[in-house]
């Protein structure tokens, strides 16, 4: 008798196997052969019909833990199965069938296509219209004490986030005559408030060039601001615009919303990543990212305020004039009230709501000021 | 295949899990023949992008209401995150339990399926319910909760056709328990003799100075008894407790024998944390030592070298490079380590232990396995997507 050799055929390979088919639970003792003729594996069992698994067809499981045994699948049967317990039975199927390492076609492509993007849509829709809805709404049926307590809480994780080291908070500046000096400015530019609107004004040791407000009048200034103004009148014009968001409970808005959006981004992101959404959340509070029409706000109330404290709005447009010539075009620049396009035409405001023929009384000492400067110390 | 997860940021992670459940299962071969996981990382990742349509909702607008009421009736935020977690935890084991759903739906031995009947708001009501007294009552009603909880989950779990069923009885657990009790108690005890030290302790651990603390109490000796017995409690709860658990457990006719030796596991979770910790304290003294050596050869003397930071020296050693270079050298050396610890724990920790209890399973009335007949596929759509979103934490 003669045998037609196919490809690295052995002789007629006779191999053991256990079956499974798949509808029960009981193994069946199999006979396997090669069946040349249908160029498949012959899978014998006593009292059943034989099974045929052409040989293209034949795939092995993946990522098994141990190598003494292999099961073995049909690509388009996803029960039945077949074990192979001897090194000899494997290495035939290694040989004769050819696909054994073929992968499984990708279903669901479309459905994977949708969801994704409504997952992304679901998430954009929750931070940039409903949280957003949510939040300016509830910021004002936030009570007083709320507010206060709201910002203070958002003081702290500020100052633990610009610490360097990111587990101290950053020191306060207190020398005793700058505080003091300070206190002056407000009174001066706010002589009548009420509990309601009482301001906490701090100063952070931080070389940033900023300003930002908190929930619950909250003020605060940076060092790096203090060293680059040059006029009492010039810090009073940026109290007197932070003040601008306070009373139009723009930090409150702002602290809700991001309190809301971190904890989607921190959902979608895993425990891994969510870290850097919380990082970015309180970024975005100093970066105090108001809209446009906010800062105008902020900023015709702050001429106002100057004007009724008989102190000339125009500071704040030689501030703005001067960063703008040291720092250049906005674009880039960390500081906030450079980070807005419009600063040409703010500087224009200022100018505008002062009038020609008005008479300013000076606001501070020329000692008041040097101690005011020099509030963070050596 | 760690590495490729933090590359994608975190997306291969569902392509990792379900290689890792693959190897993991194959290693279990009650009766000779191994488990095979047929789960799908598209479907993973598909559950998982449902449940943050649905969860980004829930936690966009929870949180937000609960830190609105908690600022403007309490005016703090603690109430706020405690509401939340509150608010989450019976939505944690909705998940969980849908989570083991899906495992066992893609879950196959001898050809057949396993599959877990719905129930996830009974499960999490349950479960609210143990804890809380679990809770109330210092963790002395533990092993009845996780008794009933195991007989949920138990009594509605099919192989095949053939609905699984927990014997046993809701006290039974109590002999498992009784070294965490004898640790428990004497940890209680160590404390309450040493309370009058403990303020200056835990100040003199603040602020890492010692040298005005001194025990005068002979009690502090017990600490040396109560936590090492606490240690060896927990682990024996959780191995023998899990012996009871599964030899009362049926298929039928067909039962289970397991025989997991508590000083097999003690040794492998000993020698695996000593192996993934010091692997990472070397990394980290070889990280320092070249930080060290760098910063010698940037100029900086012994002595200013003994006396800086690792930021300062940090700093001088990279002041001449580019600074994204330094911050890539950081971030590097930070998945550095977290690629390790993954990889020691699967090798040294959940490996070991899984086949131990692998290999101390028998099974007793096989025969009547061969009288059970497949069941339908579970779709199980959401595929353990909610656990993922909620980092309900699962080994594999
Ligand atoms: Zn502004």
């Amino acid at each position: 008798m003669t045998t037609i050799r196919i490809g690295a055929a052995p002789e007629a390979y006779e191999g053991k196997g256990l079956y499974l088919d798949g509808a029960s639970a009981e193994p069946r003792k199999a006979e396997l052969r090669i069946d040349e003729a249908r160029r498949a594996l012959a899978i014998l069992m006593p009292r059943k019909d034989p099974v045929y698994w052409p040989l293209t067809e034949i795939r092995k499981l993946p990522d098994q833990s141990e190598q003494d045994m292999a099961v073995m699948r049909l690509a388009k049967d996803p029960l039945a199965r077949l074990i192979l317990t001897t090194a000899q039975d494997q290495e035939i199927m290694r040989v004769r069938a050819s696909e054994l390492h073929r992968r499984p076609p990708v279903e669901g492509k479309r459905r994977l296509v949708v969801w994704g993007a409504s997952a992304l849509g679901a998430v954009a829709l929750m931070i940039f219209v409903l949280i957003p809805f949510l939040a300016d709404n509830l910021a004002g049926l936030l009570p007083a004490s709320g507010k206060r307590a709201l910002g203070e809480s958002v003081f702290e994780d500020v100052r633990v986030a610009l610490d360097r080291t990111g587990v101290d908070p950053l020191p306060l500046c207190e020398g005793p005559e700058g505080l003091a000096a300070l206190e002056k400015m407000g009174t001066r530019l706010f002589p009548n408030q009420s509990e309601e609107e009482a301001l906490v004004v701090h100063v952070l040791d931080h070389e940033m060039v900023n300003a930002f407000a908190l929930p619950g009048g909250i003020i605060v200034f940076m060092r790096g601001l203090l060293e680059k103004t040059e006029t009492p009148e010039e810090l009073a014009a940026v109290y007197a615009h932070e003040v601008g968001h306070v009373r139009a409970l723009d930090p409150s808005r702002i602290a809700l919303r991001t309190t809301g959006s971190a904890g989607v981004l921190g959902l979608l992101l895993g425990d891994f990543a969510g870290g850097a959404a919380v990082l970015f959340a309180t970024n975005r509070l100093i970066q105090a990212d108001y809209t446009q029409e906010a800062e105008a706000a902020a900023d015709a109330f702050a001429h106002q305020a100057m004007l009724d404290a008989d102190l000339a709005p125009e500071a704040l447009a030689t501030l703005f004039k001067r960063l703008r010539e040291e720092y250049g075009e906005p674009e880039g620049v960390v500081q906030y009230f450079l980070s807005h396009p419009s600063l040409g035409d703010r500087i224009e405001a200022a100018r505008a709501a002062t009038p020609a023929d008005a008479t300013f009384r000076p606001l501070l000492e020329a000692a008041e000021w040097d101690a005011l400067r020099g509030i963070c110390g050596e | 295949m760690g590495l490729l997860t933090i590359l994608t940021v975190g997306i291969y992670r569902f392509w990792a899990r379900t290689r890792l459940r693959r190897w993991y299962w194959s290693a279990l071969r009650p009766g000779g023949f191994p488990l095979e996981y047929t789960g799908t990382p598209l479907e993973k990742f598909l559950g998982f992008l449902v449940a943050v349509v649905i969860l980004a909702f829930y936690i966009g607008v929870i949180n937000l209401v609960l830190i609105f009421l908690s600022f403007s009736l309490l005016s703090a935020p603690g109430a706020a995150y405690l509401l939340t977690i509150l608010g989450v935890i019976p939505l944690w084991f909705f998940a969980a339990y849908r989570a083991q759903r899906y495992l066992l739906a893609r879950t196959r031995w001898m050809g057949l399926r396993f599959g877990l009947e719905p129930g996830a708001w009974g499960y999490a009501l349950r479960a609210c319910f143990h804890w809380f007294l679990t809770l109330l009552t210092l963790g002395i009603w533990h092993p009845r909760l996780r008794y009933a909880l195991a007989r949920y989950r138990h009594n509605r779990t099919f192989f095949g056709t053939q609905r699984m069923e927990q014997g046993g009885n809701r006290t039974m657990l109590y002999p498992a328990f009784v070294h965490v009790m004898i640790g428990g108690f004497l940890t209680l005890g160590a404390i309450y003799e040493t309370a009058p030290e403990l303020g200056p302790f835990f100040a003199a651990l603040e602020s890492e100075d010692f040298s005005s603390f001194e025990a005068s109490s002979p009690s502090w000796r017990l600490f040396y008894i109560a936590i090492p017995w606490l240690i060896f409690g927990l682990v024996y709860y959780g191995v023998e407790g899990r012996k009871l658990l599964i030899n009362t457990l049926s298929v039928g006719e067909t039962g289970f024998d397991i025989r997991p030796r508590i000083g097999k596991v003690l040794w492998i979770s000993i020698s695996g944390n000593l192996a993934r910790y010091g692997a990472v304290t070397a990394l980290a003294m070889v990280a320092s030592l070249l930080l060290i050596g760098g910063a010698l050869t940037q100029g900086l003397t012994m002595e200013e070298v003994s006396e800086g930071d690792p930021e300062t020296l940090f700093r001088a050693v990279t002041q001449d490079l580019p600074g994204w270079l330094s911050t890539a050298v950081v971030v590097v050396f930070y998945f550095l380590i977290f690629l390790m610890w993954n990889v020691l724990t699967h090798v040294f920790l959940t490996m070991p232990t899984w086949r131990h209890y692998a290999e101390t399973l028998n099974l007793t009335g096989t025969p009547h396995l061969a009288t059970i007949d497949q069941r339908a596929r579970d779709e199980s759509r959401e595929a353990g997507g909610f656990a993922e979103a909620l980092d309900v934490g699962a080994a594999i």
